[in-house]
């Protein structure tokens, strides 16, 4: 136990860096979880979050800096225990190609000391029982996936740690990732997860860390980052003969931020609720309107714009 | 709570071999050696009918032994390159690391389980090739075959060993393969060069033919630096065969089976150390 330990943290890291040779992957990073939030971690490849994530468990070793969990200092590399009240799921998963998914989960409870009744039920409820007689080698990527979300569950741990949880997911297992995640947030646990994806932690999280650069950006709930970052959806509207120039009935729209033409496509950035009044203000003043779509800010505008000073 | 979880070792070792003991490479190279050494055995010495149960004996266990001395080599170096750099390369080390277990109980486990798959594959091929030997030429020899069987599968830790060393060190599990051969491949030449070395050196092949000059003694002691020289000495000595092909060999007196098993430990041992510090050490 540390002097200055807030029983409200679940996972706090204090100054902590990591060098890879001449890179500073991860710099003087302060970070705090609360216990029982959904905290997302983004940030684009490369940013130091697999890094940061890796230290916490543990499998690579701090170059400064400390990581608490629930208050005990983990960062010595000695203490197991405390792995008993974690939950795991790398940003590349795998097993044992030769073994089944039983043979799998029942590996995992000997080591965590859970009884292995729980093995069936856990498969069924990830939705692998299909599966169940199957090797795991052959297994596609959503499946493992989901194996790996099981498997962390073993024990019930109070803290989960995901890292890139839906990466390289179809849309039918992102969905069932992410409600496996609010579940596993309703019964009292702590989700620390990692995305290069805004739409994904925007659905999920209580609060965001953005991190570039090994740098911790900002942290914030969702709502307040995106008002720092003036993040604005925009429309993309197809107007035939358009030919790259704005009617000027989109300005008088209120909440419009910019518009502008390229070729046949009209593109506004504006609230989020001045979206139909764009539309409606075009057709009425005789605009023909082919198609139209919302373009949901990238993380790197947002990036851009909090790097060059859009942020604080 | 800095004590060793046996149970946890238990864990790594049973599911390593389970997991092991499917894997294609594993059976197939276990099929080949035994198909090899029922072939070995009948052409050498069943073939004879017992007609000549000495030297059908003596060229048995040189026709065995030589194949032993690649296969297993083959098949240890195919369970342990892996079981380190590739389980670091496809995630699943990060898993097992983030249940409560330490890198040591995981080394020694991983050793226990890939080590029992090397007795059943050594097993598997000494024993169907000894119950043919047994049946058609006689168990006069049986006490030797079981340490030859002993022998081998001391050679297969010794390179089981190795190969887990060289999966700590490799940042991926090619690199970890690519140090496996050249163990043993450098095993296979170590003969070679010590030739090389005697000629270079002054000696005389006609001379060591004829017996008339001696090989020295140091450049003898020199195969404690090669793997499969130890087991072929070891098995040599164990069998008493001083004849190889005709030609008769004087080994320095301190060469014996017992020197040959010492130092084959010692090479598991001092692998052992490092691949523990050198896996504490690594980043997954």
């Amino acid at each position: 136990m540390n002097e200055n330990y807030d029983p409200e943290i679940a996972i706090e890291t204090r100054n902590l860096s990591k060098r890879f040779k001449d890179v500073l992957a991860v710099d003087s990073l302060y970070m705090s979880v609360k216990r029982g939030e959904i905290y997302g971690f983004l940030g684009p490849n490369g940013a130091g979050k697999t890094t940061t994530i890796k230290m916490i468990m543990g499998l690579i070793r701090a170059t400064r800096g400390n990581i608490f969990l629930n208050g005990t200092r983990i960062d010595d590399g000695f203490d197991v225990e405390h792995r008993r009240k974690t939950g795991y799921l790398p940003e590349q998963v795998a097993f044992y190609r030769n073994l089944t998914p039983v043979q799998t989960l029942n590996f995992f409870c000997e080591l965590k000391d859970v009884d292995k009744s729980i093995v069936v039920p856990l498969i069924e409820e990830v939705g692998l029982t299909d599966a169940i007689h199957r090797k795991v080698g052959t297994y596609s990527k959503g499946m493992v996936q989901l194996l790996g979300i099981a498997q962390a569950m073993i024990g019930n741990p109070s803290i989960y740690i995901f890292d890139e949880p839906m990466g390289g997911l179809d849309a039918r297992w992102v969905k069932v990732t992410r409600e496996k995640i609010r579940n596993l947030n309703k019964q009292g646990a702590t989700v620390l997860f990692s995305s290069h994806i805004l739409s994904e932690v925007q659905a999920l999280c209580n609060r965001v860390a953005i991190i570039d650069e090994g740098k911790l950006l900002a942290v914030d709930t969702v709502p307040n980052l995106s008002k720092r970052l003036h993040i604005m959806p925009q429309l993309e509207i197809t107007v035939p003969g358009l030919g790259g120039r704005v009617p000027e009935a989109v300005f008088n729209v209120p909440g419009v931020e910019t518009a502008e033409a390229e070729g046949d496509k009209l593109l506004v950035t504006c609230d989020t609720d001045a979206r139909v009044d764009v539309i409606t203000a075009l057709k009425e003043a005789g605009v023909e309107i082919r198609d139209f779509r919302t373009i949901e800010p990238s993380l790197e505008d947002a990036f851009v714009k909090m790097i060059s000073g859009g942020g604080d | 709570m800095l004590g060793i979880s046996l149970k946890a070792i238990y864990s790594v070792a049973k599911k390593e071999f389970a997991d092991n003991v499917r894997n294609r490479w594993i059976v197939a190279l276990t099929i080949i050696f035994v198909i090899l050494m029922l072939l070995a055995s009948y052409v050498a010495g069943a073939q004879t009918g017992g007609g000549s149960v000495l030297g059908g004996m003596e060229e048995t266990v040189i026709g065995l032994m030589s194949i032993a001395v690649i296969l297993i080599p083959l098949i240890a170096v195919m369970l342990g390159y892996a079981s380190i750099a590739g389980e670091c390369e496809n995630g699943s080390m990060g898993i097992l690391l983030s249940h409560p277990i330490r890198r040591g109980e995981i080394l020694v486990g991983k050793l226990i389980g890939l080590g029992f798959v090397i007795v059943v594959s050594t097993v598997v091929g000494f024993g169907s090739a000894g119950i043919l030997i047994a049946a058609t030429v006689g168990a006069e020899s049986g006490a030797a075959y079981v340490s030859f069987i002993g022998l081998t599968i001391l050679s297969g830790f010794l390179y089981l060993s190795m190969a887990v060393l060289f999966s700590t060190i490799a940042k991926s599990r090619t690199k970890a393969l690519g140090m496996g051969v050249v163990l043993i491949f450098w095993s296979m030449i170590y003969g070679m060069i010590i030739f090389g070395v005697y000629m270079a050196t002054g000696g005389d092949i006609q001379g060591l033919m004829t017996g008339s000059e001696p090989f020295p003694n140091w450049l003898y002691a020199s195969i404690v630096i090669s793997p499969a020289d130890l087991y072929q000495l070891a098995v040599m000595m164990a069998f008493e065969i001083k004849l190889v092909f005709g030609y008769s060999f004087d080994v320095p007196f301190f060469m014996t089976t017992e020197f040959a098993v010492m130092v084959q430990i010692l090479w598991i041992e001092l692998a052992v150390v490092l691949a523990y510090f050198s896996f504490k050490k690594r980043d997954i």
